[in-house]
């Protein structure tokens, strides 16, 4: 045990006595939580609150230009441009500064595309009404088409074209049901010249109630930082593999293992003395950047990092996570033979983790055999027990699982490395 | 536990490296008695890291025995590496602390710890010229400080057997003067050494017996006196040496 205290006592002050390597291991981390959380909450709230500027030319100047033009300028999501140096945009020049990648989008209402709807739906009622001979009805069943353009900037993402593009089909579809009870309205006056003329109300039949589920009762709002310090906090912890990794190697280098390896004590004394000091190294990168979380994010116009009543549930989660990274490190550090190799395959298997892990794109949407991969992910471990503390309010209880996957893990990497290490010594 | 007047036992020890056909020691056997300076002497490639690092535990031979002081590392590894010491060629030290923190960190390690830790390391670097040093960090040391410091790390903990790899390569001559009388003393004390070197001077005036080891095998064997005596036409240990050796140039 004494061995133990001295060689952790040692790797504490390898470590501290590295003062750039130090401020990196500590302000990397935060750098990356910050930014990460900034980029990704623009991308949380683009359908909700970013202000995009798009093209609007209206060639229509009836009902449904006027609706698509009102819906439009009414909705917070765009910044509605129709004129240009106080000349109105045509087709062809909305089409053209899409193309520049000036404007993500560019809306075209056709002229006389109201004129086509209302044709539409006086078709559909004439349809209906024929078989009953009234007389009044019209004999009109031809359909038009009605093609709005939309022209989009290649680079725009997929997710914020299918919400601009569901808000236009809102818009329309409304408008459609207002013409459809309006023609019909009309349809029935001519058919029933003697009875009062019916008017049809639209309004809201079926509303949705939106309740975030959680197991404690307690409802809380996700947000992009409820949804993102977690994510990427889990993605910068497991970055310690890198260092640790080249600790082991410069170590090897140095000649200083070969000296450890002729004295009495294990290769596990070395290793667990390192695995103490960089699970001490992640833990305090953990706290700080929950502490960013609550205290500097908000000062950036971020949502407040909230911690929940759980602290002992995420404590345990943190060493959990800390302690399948620093395993992981060993392992790599054991098995690489150059900083170069530790280095490549270190940074590249964490990103491919984090990947499968769902850290950039949540796992529910990924093809069937990446799901089943990144069952196998620690990151995806990590990233649950978080998000089940975090954004469900969950205990110890709930986090035990993935507590336990992530130990597992920890334990078989230290065995890779001691069987490896068994492996170089008889070779 | 066998008892005999060798502390050291090498029988028929041979070591293929994985992937290789040639080997890097073949069928090799030698005694080496208790309070003896041994010299390996061979040129690179020889065979003598990998005799040292079999007699160190780093690796096991592919067959073949090695007896350190009656025990086997298969059986009693943890026994054997309490009454060894080991200085590698490399600086096997930790650069960003200082040689006081190197010396309680590998005298802790050899299960050294208080006031009897804290007399052997003032002892040391006392003897070794390095007390008003104790406090500087190993990285702002020259050559001959870092080399004393690695060896003081060897001898900490007083081995029955100390592995000396090049203790003084690169090195100026005062600082290998210090480290060779430092030795005499080790040894005089009654202290066994193994020892490696290319300078073949320095072994014949250090060594009490030396073999001269090339592709494996040991070309010959004995007292450094006895070994000039019976080649009429050479006077020193570097002429037997080229000789015995060739003096085509080799590769690591």
């Amino acid at each position: 045990m004494r061995r133990l205290f001295s060689s952790i006592y040692k790797e504490f002050l390898v470590l501290i006595r590295d003062r750039a390597g130090l401020a990196i291991l500590f302000i990397m981390p935060l750098v990356l939580i910050l930014i990460m959380t900034l980029i990704q909450d623009a991308t949380f709230r683009t359908v909700k609150e970013v202000n995009i500027s798009m093209i609007l030319v209206n060639n229509d100047k009836d009902s449904l230009g006027e609706a698509i033009t009102k819906g439009l300028y009414a909705s917070e999501f765009f910044q509605i441009v129709e004129e240009i140096d106080g000349e109105k945009i045509t087709e062809e020049l909305a089409k053209e500064l899409v193309a520049k990648g000036k404007y993500k989008l560019g809306i075209v209402i056709p002229a006389r595309a109201t004129d086509a709807i209302r044709g539409n739906v006086s078709t559909l009622i004439n349809k209906s009404f024929k078989s009953f001979n009234i007389p009044g009805v019209k004999k009109r069943t031809k359909k038009s088409t009605v093609d709005i353009t939309i022209y989009i900037d290649p680079a725009t993402s997929q997710s914020f074209k299918n919400s601009v593009l569901s808000s236009l089909k809102e818009f329309t579809s409304q408008l459609e049901i207002e013409m459809f009870f309006k023609n019909f309205s009309e349809a029935l006056a001519q058919m029933m010249p003697d009875q009062k003329p019916i008017k049809f109300e639209s309004f809201e039949t079926i509303k949705y109630q939106e309740v975030y589920a959680s197991t404690t009762g307690v409802e809380k709002l996700p947000n992009s930082v409820q949804h993102n310090v977690p994510a990427w906090t889990m993605f910068a912890m497991f970055f310690i593999v890198l260092p640790l990794a080249g600790n082991i190697i410069k170590e090897r280098e140095d000649g200083s293992a070969f000296r450890l390896k002729t004295m009495p004590g294990s290769f596990v004394t070395v290793m667990f003395s390192k695995i103490f000091v960089f699970l001490g190294v992640a833990f305090l990168q953990f706290i700080l950047m929950l502490l960013v979380g609550v205290y500097i994010m908000p000062l950036m116009g971020l949502p407040q990092l909230e911690i929940g009543p759980h602290k002992i549930a995420l404590g345990v989660m943190a060493l959990a996570s800390g302690l399948a990274a620093t395993g992981y490190g060993v392992a790599i550090g054991t098995i690489a033979t150059t900083h170069e190799q530790a280095a490549t395959f270190g940074a590249v298997s964490i990103i491919i983790f984090a990947a499968l892990g769902g850290i950039w794109v949540p796992v529910y949407v990924m093809p069937h055999t990446i799901r089943i991969l990144s069952q196998f992910s620690p990151l995806h471990w990590g990233l649950n027990g978080f998000y089940d503390i975090f954004l469900r309010g969950g205990d110890i209880f709930v986090v035990l699982a993935e507590t336990a996957k992530l130990l597992i893990f920890f334990v078989l990497m230290l065995l890779v490395a001691m069987v490896y290490n068994n492996y170089t010594r008889t070779k | 536990m066998q008892e005999n007047h060798h502390i050291i036992e090498i029988k028929y020890l041979t070591k293929y490296y994985k992937g290789s056909n040639t080997p890097a020691i073949d069928n090799i056997s030698l005694d080496i008695h208790k309070g003896e300076i041994y010299g390996l002497l061979g040129p690179n490639g020889a065979g003598k890291t990998t005799t040292i690092s079999i007699l160190c535990g780093l690796f096991g031979p592919t067959s073949g025995n090695v007896f350190i002081d009656g025990m086997e590392y298969q059986h009693s590894a943890e026994k054997i590496k309490n009454i060894i010491g080991v200085v590698p060629q490399e600086i096997a030290l930790y650069p960003s602390l200082t040689a006081k923190e190197n010396l309680t960190f590998f005298g802790h390690m050899y299960g050294l710890y208080g006031k009897e830790l804290k007399n052997r390391i003032n002892e040391c670097l006392e003897l070794f010229g390095l007390e008003k040093n104790a406090n500087r960090r190993i990285k702002t040391f020259s050559g001959g400080m870092k080399r004393r410091i690695n060896l003081i790390a060897g001898i900490l903990h007083k081995p029955k057997i100390i592995y000396l790899d090049e203790p003084t390569v690169g090195v100026d001559v005062q600082s290998r003067n210090v480290i060779l009388d430092h030795l005499r003393n080790i040894n005089k004390e009654g202290t066994t050494i193994i020892y490696t070197s290319h300078y073949m001077e320095e072994a014949e005036n250090l060594c009490s017996r030396v073999a001269i080891i090339d592709q494996g095998h040991i070309i010959t064997e004995g007292k450094p006196k006895d070994l000039i005596a019976s080649q009429k036409e050479f006077t020193d240990l570097e002429s037997i040496f080229l000789h015995k050796t060739g003096r085509a140039l080799r590769d690591e």
